[in-house]
């Protein structure tokens, strides 16, 4: 039996890719977007860069992290600290965010080790550790005055190809990951961790790659945060409610899927949006009955949906190429 | 001629329990050795061990004469010694297909040589027309067949089977002797394999070992240990009477 | 030297309401095998409650902890039943039900908020600020209060499932819920009550907590991870067990100061429960079960 290797980027997905980044690229100018609506596509991807990242360890290992904010902050600060000490070049700031966020990640090495609830608890108990001690450490952070960043209007303007360039570097490389080998390990380990040791894959090495890079990502959205804002404070960036945005982000859209957290990540900038001019009390709430809702009744969240959604179409359409009597 | 695999006083204690006492066993090239025993005698302890998954107490595991004692089970599997599992545990989130790709990555990077083990070891099991299904759509007796290809997806030099024809039906039982058998002819690996299905152990073993109560009791071919008085009294006469028929 | 003796007296003062905190959060993981990630915002809203029942109705608060424990059991036994019940069980059910009762604390932490405002409270009784001379060291009464009923609540526990019917059909459904089917245990009904009791337990510790410590809507984090390091320290679902970790986790936290600057204390907690993790998942008693 011959066994086709599939192609990891097929030329069709390369292509509705490559056509959407540049008609994302091309938005700003040709249709004279407002300040508004560009500054918001801005942070959707930064958040869109975030919520992938979060997900190749939340949803592709299936280790469920509320401490990600430790990671976006490390490289939010760190690169505002780059701007405001060393007066480095934007971008080199957020790689040096980056960098930091990757290897504070590596240090959660031994927290790795743990399975399901007992890592996800030590992920709180990390984010939370790192908030106390960030908001204290006032001479790198500036305490609760928080740090603020020398951003110039043009550097927040072509700030939106920066996060977009980020964002579709990530999309690509997710579902590259998915599609790959390293994927394929990735899905064993969440399927049984001992099971796939006896067939030869290191969980700690795969969990660590994974992990750092994930926070590096992360670390990465951290430091364009802060460039977009230009004023950056540890209870924010290093905040519960952080964390708990990635984690969101990724269930909204759809947990382990490649793309889900795309959509996630929109549809949060979005309702955030909305939601903070009409009820700013209610979000929240919201927030946590729209978790309950989707893992109860539609797991893989947005992407759940659609794919529910072509599967009645296709049936629908079934009875036309039904077999001849 | 030096062993392939070789445990020398092989010893594993759980707090008082001691379920394998100082166990001496010796596996050729191109050899099945059969290893049976009453229950909790220690065959799933021993697999572990020499596996990776648990760490001896004490006592050492050689393989070509290097030691592998302590490595753990990602690093066995690379050098060369890979188990199957009681209770099957296939990869439910990936296909049968992605389950031997992943095994057989973990051997090799080059992903076309990967993918060419792949296929043909879906093919030597015969679970060619699965390719692409889920293992919870597999029958018991298919899920076994991809629990051996996975195994031999990593191109192993030891595969250890742990009651891999238990529970599956008499005619589903012949074809996995056979398949076996194979494995050591036609694929040039050998087996140490553990069965509660007498028929199966003595017919396929070259030798067999008996294990009661974490030692080794007797060793020999199968018609040696089956006269053997000890492996009878271990036994109390059951086995001694199934293998007869 | 009076110094240490104070320091030992705060330490035994707060292991009492530590172990009264990781009861529910153990219970409800040893038995049903999820971790209750809720546990924090249903203490929170077990101090609210209390609060609310002293500003309105002048109720004591020590007094209103059977009312506070039986809304708590309610709440627990709907949540289960209208929830918790529908996830998948086994190792899918993992994720799922960490964000299932993750969004559950969020929707008490927003029902709090709006029905409370964000500012801290605290409930002060007329005898909140006298203390009582005790070894030479002065104990505030509040204290000593929680720690009897912290006690109290102890032996009770501990009596409950050791001698009655329901106790030890909970303890059998731990130790392996399907042969429980086989004897006739309704396993469903022991989950809810198991649920429910975990979140009445937890709801009572809310009302202690209040007591002594003030609070707001986003209280609930350091509550669950300290929680969390005493029912690991102290091994899933024993009583005793888990009031031992509860005053080595009391006695750490209160002796840190000697070495950490004040805002880490709280962040005493957190260490402990990474580093517990990582070098003794097994607990400390190494029981898995309940005893």
């Amino acid at each position: 039996m011959t066994v086709r290797p599939p192609r990891i980027v097929t030329p069709a997905a390369g292509l509705v890719f490559a056509t959407a980044c540049a008609a994302l690229a091309a938005l700003p100018i040709a249709l004279e977007l407002s300040g508004y609506a560009h500054n918001l596509l801005t942070l959707s991807f930064i958040m869109i860069a975030g919520a992938l990242g979060w997900n190749w360890i939340g949803g592709f290992v299936g280790q469920v992290s509320f401490g990600h904010a430790a990671m976006f902050g490390v490289g939010g600060f760190v690169a505002g600290r780059l701007m405001l000490s060393m007066q480095l070049p934007a971008p080199l700031c957020w790689l040096g965010g980056a960098l930091a966020a990757g290897c504070f990640a590596l240090g959660g090495h031994p927290m790795l080790r743990l399975r399901g609830p007992y890592f996800s608890i030590a992920t709180i108990g990390v984010g939370e550790a790192s908030r106390l001690v960030f908001t204290y450490w006032e001479r790198f952070t500036g305490g609760s005055s928080g740090l603020s960043l020398p951003i110039d209007a043009d550097l927040k303007y072509q700030l939106y190809w920066w996060a977009l360039g980020l964002a579709a570097s990530v999309a690509a490389v997710s579902y590259a990951i998915r599609r790959s080998s390293l994927g394929l390990k990735l899905l064993a380990i969440k399927a049984d961790v001992d099971a796939a040791a006896d067939v030869g894959i290191s969980a700690t090495y795969y969990q660590d790659l994974i992990f750092a890079l994930s926070g590096a990502v992360v670390g990465l959205a951290g430091g364009l945060y802060a460039s977009y804002f230009s004023f950056i404070e540890p209870s924010d960036m290093f905040g519960f409610d952080r964390s708990i945005t990635f984690v969101l982000m990724a269930v909204i859209g759809g947990v382990g899927t490649s793309l889900g957290p795309l959509l996630g990540a929109v549809v949060f900038v979005l309702v955030r949006t909305y939601l903070l001019a009409s009820y700013p009390d209610l979000y929240l709430g919201l927030y946590g009955l729209l978790l309950i809702l989707i893992i109860l009744f539609e797991p893989l969240g947005l992407t759940g949906l659609a794919l529910r959604v072509l599967g009645w179409v296709r049936r629908a359409r079934a009875p036309a190429r039904g077999p001849a009597p | 001629m030096t062993a392939l695999l070789e445990t020398r006083r092989l010893t594993r204690r759980f707090g008082g329990l001691c379920a394998l006492d100082g166990v001496d066993l010796a596996l050729r090239e191109r050899e099945i050795l059969g290893v049976i025993g009453p229950n909790g005698a220690g065959k799933t302890t021993l697999f572990s061990l020499i596996a990776g998954s648990l760490a001896p107490s004490s006592g050492d595991i050689l393989l070509d004469g290097r030691p592998v004692t302590r490595l753990p089970a990602h690093r066995c599997v690379r050098a060369g010694i890979v188990r199957t599992h009681q209770i099957v545990r296939p990869f439910g989130n990936l296909t049968v297909f992605e389950n031997l790709m992943v095994a057989s990555h973990a051997r090799s990077g080059a992903a076309g040589h990967a993918r060419e083990r792949a296929a043909e070891l879906l093919d030597f099991v015969g679970l060619g027309e699965r390719a692409a299904h889920y293992p919870g759509s597999l029958t018991l007796a298919g899920r076994k067949r991809l629990e051996l290809a996975r195994a031999l997806a990593t191109g192993p030099r030891v595969v250890l089977l742990d009651e891999v024809v238990a529970g599956v039906n008499p005619t589903e039982a012949i074809a996995f002797t056979a398949l076996i058998r194979r494995v050591r002819d036609e694929r040039g690996v050998a087996v140490i394999m553990t069965e509660h299905v007498m028929p199966a152990v003595m017919s396929l073993s070259d030798r067999v070992m008996v294990l009661d109560h974490g030692k080794r009791i007797a060793e020999g071919t199968p018609q040696q240990v089956v006269d053997d008085p000890l492996v009878v009294s271990a036994y109390l006469g059951t086995a001694a009477t199934e293998v007869r028929t | 030297m009076s110094r240490v003796v104070d320091m030992v007296f705060s330490a035994v003062l707060l292991a009492g309401l530590y172990a009264t905190m990781a009861y529910g959060l153990g219970l409800i993981y040893g038995v049903l095998r999820v971790v209750n990630l809720a546990h924090g915002g249903v203490i929170m809203a077990g101090a609210y409650l209390a609060w609310y029942l002293h500003e309105r109705l002048g109720l004591d608060p020590y007094l209103a902890i059977p009312v506070v424990m039986a809304a708590g059991f309610a709440f627990g036994v709907a949540l289960y039943q209208g929830l918790v019940r529908r996830l998948p069980r086994g190792v899918a059910g993992g994720p799922a039900s960490l964000l299932l009762l993750f969004g559950v604390w969020l929707v008490l932490r927003n029902a709090a908020y709006l029905l409370f405002t964000g500012n801290d409270q605290a409930i002060l009784t007329a005898y909140s600020s006298r203390s009582v001379s005790v070894l030479g060291s002065h104990v505030s009464v509040n204290r000593l209060a929680v720690l009897g009923i912290a006690v109290v609540i102890a032996l009770v526990l501990h009596a409950v499932l050791r001698r009655t019917q329901v106790g030890r059909a909970i303890r059998a459904v731990a130790q392996n819920a399907d042969s429980c089917t086989l004897v006739g245990i309704d396993v469903n009904r022991i989950y809810t009550l198991t649920f429910g009791l975990g979140t009445a337990l937890a709801s009572a510790a809310g009302v202690l907590l209040a007591t002594v410590f003030s609070f707001n809507p986003t209280s609930g984090s350091s509550e669950l991870l300290k929680s969390f390091v005493v029912v690991v320290l102290g091994g899933l679902g024993s009583v005793s067990g888990m009031a031992i970790a509860a005053l080595i986790v009391a006695v750490a936290e209160v002796f840190a100061i000697l070495i950490l600057p004040a805002y880490l204390t709280t962040a005493v907690g957190f260490l402990l429960l990474v580093l517990v993790l990582v070098l003794r998942p097994g607990g400390l008693f190494g029981h898995r079960v309940l005893s």
